[in-house]
């Protein structure tokens, strides 16, 4: 049923789109129209709503492969810690979806660490962060060992080997808490904020220092399992000043055109298969290749069979380097191994999902960049934030360990788990030398009005609409991956008016609503960073691809790119050479 | 007429119900325990009791009859809460001994207790029913102590089986709850029949 | 529509805490598993593997519309 109020939204934005040169874009903007507004009716007493303080030396928060090891480390390292996650351990974010974990181990590759370290920057066409890059190769193998001692490569399901070092250590775990602020008194960390999801209840952390291990992000795309992940742990972090980066890239898995949401189905029972390792591996892959193939050609698209040589049938297209033109990767195994052993070998990321061969579509990770490439910006190789006592890891963390184009395979799950350790140990340190913050009660009071302020409106927009709508301005593969500028400025049209009208409008019923409406605050921010910062980086390389700049510019962008909150609330961009740390201080 | 009454209804039911289909495995199980559940009720009427109903002569062939059904069936019930388990051991997902743990520890759930109380309640009733003779009770006494443990059995295993049933429909709970009522009820009326005789 | 249905909850609620998406509720009455905010299954068959009596069954299509880059 639709009301009048929907019909004129409608066609306001319909004009929105001719005004921006996009009128395709209304088309699919008004596809979900089934809930667009409608008055509120929450479910839940909001003025009784319970209220829970707790103090902790370290808050980890996210319970993947990041948090896992934050929490490990930090309790090994003497601190108290406290783990707090929207899901559960081991069973949230990507984590339980990644069954091809790295360890560079010099006994079975001929590959010193410095070889591996410039074959990656080679690859990464200088995009990777060094520092990062040595740092996994010489821990990942450990981590490797001690996930293997909890159990971890023995199931397809990683609850149990991850609860086995929780429980050894007494570590208190709150899951299906939803964390939306980070609370900063005196300029430095104090602690985060959230609700309950199963019951009617706001969680207060007290905390000398918090690591964020909540992984990455996207708008809720079809066809990846990252639907629990909106960049709360960025745009929490933003909030509070810290330093963001990597928003221009973009992961380009594709998934099947048939049932294209179905992740399980198009991953072809890789979800189900017990994890393994990979050894030394490097492409250049899983860009923005096909997307542009899609965009000059056409639907159907098909994937290439792996061993086939790239997809060099059309003209112009996503830059990559010479020797990683042929499928073989770089520091694979010779050909003359035993191909059955090749066949078994564990699955892992890289080409498309394993068993996609038919129709493939764009987008299934739509609003997600490259692990590792997006996150809070490190000031320095312990994984720390600008903001004192502010750390991150993992999905988390823009450490650029590996670029911004998939280059060493399985090296996320690994990069997760190493940093999660190396983040804990700094966080331990710092948390020594500091006294527990005191959090003003008018801030905390503040935060709980945040918090509650959707359950509260009378009438307002739902977040399930706003999604579909923002959607539909970002996921078209003209928008989002083959980028142009007169394009990005009419989606970002459409997301300043998000921001604008709708954000401080969410609505919400119940606590499953809440927390999508806060979900959806963050894609929305998210969208506008990915949008400016695609508009700014005015060349092509990796997994950014802009068909009005097409050429590698090494005079200009050789630089990341950093986004901050400035002080009067705007988005400001900064850039960060290759190969330094930020705010000059000094070269990786 | 009996027989494929008891076994035939449960599996039309299964058939016609709105039950997402799953492996064959996972569905002979589901169909001989909808079948094992449906002739230990049946074992109601396979009494002398019910001779006349059934229209066999022989009451030793009856009495045969009850013995292997029960001692066939209750084996298979008893296992069932394995089966559900098993089909683990050869798909992705929670180990089958962590399921059963699972399984067995929640107590939060009537239809778990219930199921736990008719699983003991069987063991009780097959084992009085195998060392019969070496238990010191009179033929008479046994068989009112069979008859009653029967009876409450039935009841727990019924009111399980609907609640946490995979496959109980409605229809398939109306055959469960009508088949048990009238089993109970005729062997209530046999008691009493006795008292009053007596 | 992705998430299916249940048959056979035993009310554990691993499901619940398993869903990353927090589709699924225990019924307060029931005790049983509910599937509660179907349109945001993400069709990843962790609650189905993680349930120990295997009463999830999901299907590969989605109730709402599903946005893809090109068609
Ligand atoms: C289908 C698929 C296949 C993959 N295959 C591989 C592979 O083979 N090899 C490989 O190396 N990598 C692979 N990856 C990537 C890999 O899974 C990730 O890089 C890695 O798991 C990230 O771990 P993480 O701990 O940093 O973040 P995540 O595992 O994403 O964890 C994030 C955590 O943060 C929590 N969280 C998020 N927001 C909040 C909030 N607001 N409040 C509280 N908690 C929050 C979440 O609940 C979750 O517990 C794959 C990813 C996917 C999706
Ligand atoms: S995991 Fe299975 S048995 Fe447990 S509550 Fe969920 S559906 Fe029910
Ligand atoms: S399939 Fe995944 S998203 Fe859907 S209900 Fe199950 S756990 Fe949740």
């Amino acid at each position: 049923m639709r009301n009048s109020q929907e019909n004129s939204s409608i066609s306001r934005r319909h004009f929105l789109g001719l005004a921006g040169g996009a009128a395709g874009m209304a088309a699919l903007v008004s596809m979900g129209v089934s809930t667009s507004w409608a008055k509120n009716n929450p479910e839940i007493d909001i003025d009784n709503i319970d209220h829970q303080e707790s103090e902790t030396d370290v808050l980890v928060i996210g319970s993947g492969m990041a948090g896992l090891f934050a929490a490990v480390k930090a309790h090994d390292a003497g601190s108290n810690v406290l783990l707090v996650s929207k899901g559960r351990l081991g069973s949230s974010g990507q984590t339980p979806f990644a069954k091809g974990i790295f360890a560079y181990d010099e006994t079975t590759t001929n590959f010193s660490i410095d070889d591996f370290v410039n074959a990656i920057s080679s690859s990464a066409l200088g995009t990777n962060n060094k520092a990062y890059t040595r740092q996994l190769a010489e821990h990942s193998l450990a981590r490797v060992n001690e996930l293997r001692a909890w159990g971890f490569f023995d199931s397809p399901l990683y609850f149990n080997s991850f609860n086995k070092p929780i429980e050894e250590r007494n570590i208190t775990v709150k899951e299906r808490i939803v964390i939306t602020h980070l609370i900063k008194e005196n300029g430095r960390i104090a602690g985060a904020a959230g609700f309950s999801l199963g019951e009617e209840k706001i969680h207060i952390f007290n905390a000398k220092s918090v690591i964020l291990c909540t992984g990455a992000g996207g708008f809720k795309p079809n066809g990846f399992p990252i639907c629990d992940l909106t960049h709360d742990g960025t745009i929490m972090a933003y909030n509070i000043g810290a330093k963001v980066t990597g928003k221009e890239w973009n992961d380009g898995h594709p998934g099947q055109s048939k049932n294209a949401a179905a992740c399980f189905d198009g991953w072809h029972g890789m979800f189900e298969r017990k994890p393994g390792t990979t050894n030394v591996e490097i492409h250049h892959d899983l860009g923005v290749d096909l997307n542009y193939k899609a965009y000059m050609m056409g639907s159907p698209i098909k994937m290439g069979r792996p061993g086939e040589e790239k997809v060099n049938d059309i003209e112009g297209g996503p830059y990559v380097p010479e020797e990683f033109r042929n499928r073989k990767p770089h520091g694979a195994e010779p050909d003359s191994a035993d191909s059955k052993s090749r066949n078994r070998r564990p699955p892992k990321e890289g080409g498309a999902p394993p068993g996609m061969t038919g129709t493939i579509v764009g987008g299934s990770s739509a609003g997600m960049a490259i692990h590792k490439s997006e996150g809070l910006v490190p000031i320095n190789d312990k994984c720390e934030s600008n903001i004192p006592g502010l750390y991150a890891a993992g999905d988390a963390l823009g450490s650029y360990m590996v670029g911004a184009i998939y280059t060493q395979i399985g090296s996320s799950l690994a990069g997760s788990a190493v940093q999660g350790a190396v983040a804990a140990e700094a966080a331990s340190e710092y948390s020594k030398s500091t006294a527990l913050p005191v959090n003003s009660k008018t801030k905390i009071n503040l935060i709980r009005e945040e918090i509650l302020a959707p359950l509260k409106r009378e009438a307002g927009y739902s977040p399930a609409w706003v999604t579909q709508t923002l959607q539909g301005v970002m996921i078209p593969n003209f928008v989002l991956y083959i980028k142009k500028e007169n394009m990005m400025k009419a989606a970002l049209a459409y997301i300043e008016e998000l921001r604008d009208h709708h954000m401080p409008m969410l609505r919400a019923a119940d606590l499953h609503e809440l927390r999508l409406a806060h979900e959806t605050s963050n894609m929305i921010i998210s969208a506008e960073m990915k949008l400016k910062a695609s508009i700014m980086r005015t060349e092509s390389r990796c997994s950014h691809y802009r068909l009005d700049y097409p050429e590698i510019d090494d005079e200009n962008w050789q630089a990341w790119i950093n986004i901050l909150k400035g002080e009067d609330g705007s988005m400001k961009f900064e850039k960060q050479s290759f190969g330094s740390w930020p705010d000059n201080q000094g070269s990786i | 007429m009996v027989f494929s009454m008891l076994v035939g209804l449960p599996m039309l039911f299964w058939a016609l119900g709105d039950f997402p289909r799953r492996t064959v495995l996972k569905e002979v199980i589901s169909i001989v325990t909808l079948i094992a559940l449906s002739l230990m009720i049946g074992q109601f009427f396979l009494t002398r009791n019910s001779r006349k109903m059934l229209n066999i002569n022989s009451m030793g062939l009856v009495i045969d009859l009850h013995k292997i059904i029960g001692y066939i069936f209750t084996g298979v019930l008893l296992l069932h809460p394995f089966f559900i388990v098993f089909p683990r051991y050869f798909e992705s997902g929670v180990e089958p001994e962590e399921a059963f743990i699972t399984l067995l520890t929640t107590f939060s759930s009537t239809g778990v207790i219930l199921g736990i109380m008719a699983w003991l309640l069987m063991l009780t009733i097959g084992l009085t029913s195998i060392f019969r003779n070496r238990l010191p009770m009179k033929f008479s006494s046994w068989r009112l102590l069979h008859g009653i443990l029967s009876i409450v059995f039935i009841i727990v295993a019924s009111w399980h089986a609907i609640e946490l049933g995979r496959h109980t429909d409605i229809a398939m709970s109306i055959f469960i709850i009508l088949l048990s009522v009238s089993g109970v009820l005729l062997l209530l009326k046999r008691y009493f029949l006795n008292l009053k005789l007596g | 529509m992705a998430i299916n249905s249940i048959n056979g909850c035993i009310g554990c609620g691993t499901c619940v805490k398993t869903c990353p998406t927090d589709v699924i509720r225990l019924d307060k009455r029931t005790g049983k598993a509910v599937i509660a905010y179907p349109a945001d299954c993400q069709i990843c068959h962790l609650c189905r593997m993680y349930c120990p009596v295997d009463a999830i069954t999901i299907t590969p299509d989605k109730s709402i519309p599903v946005i893809v880059s090109w068609g």
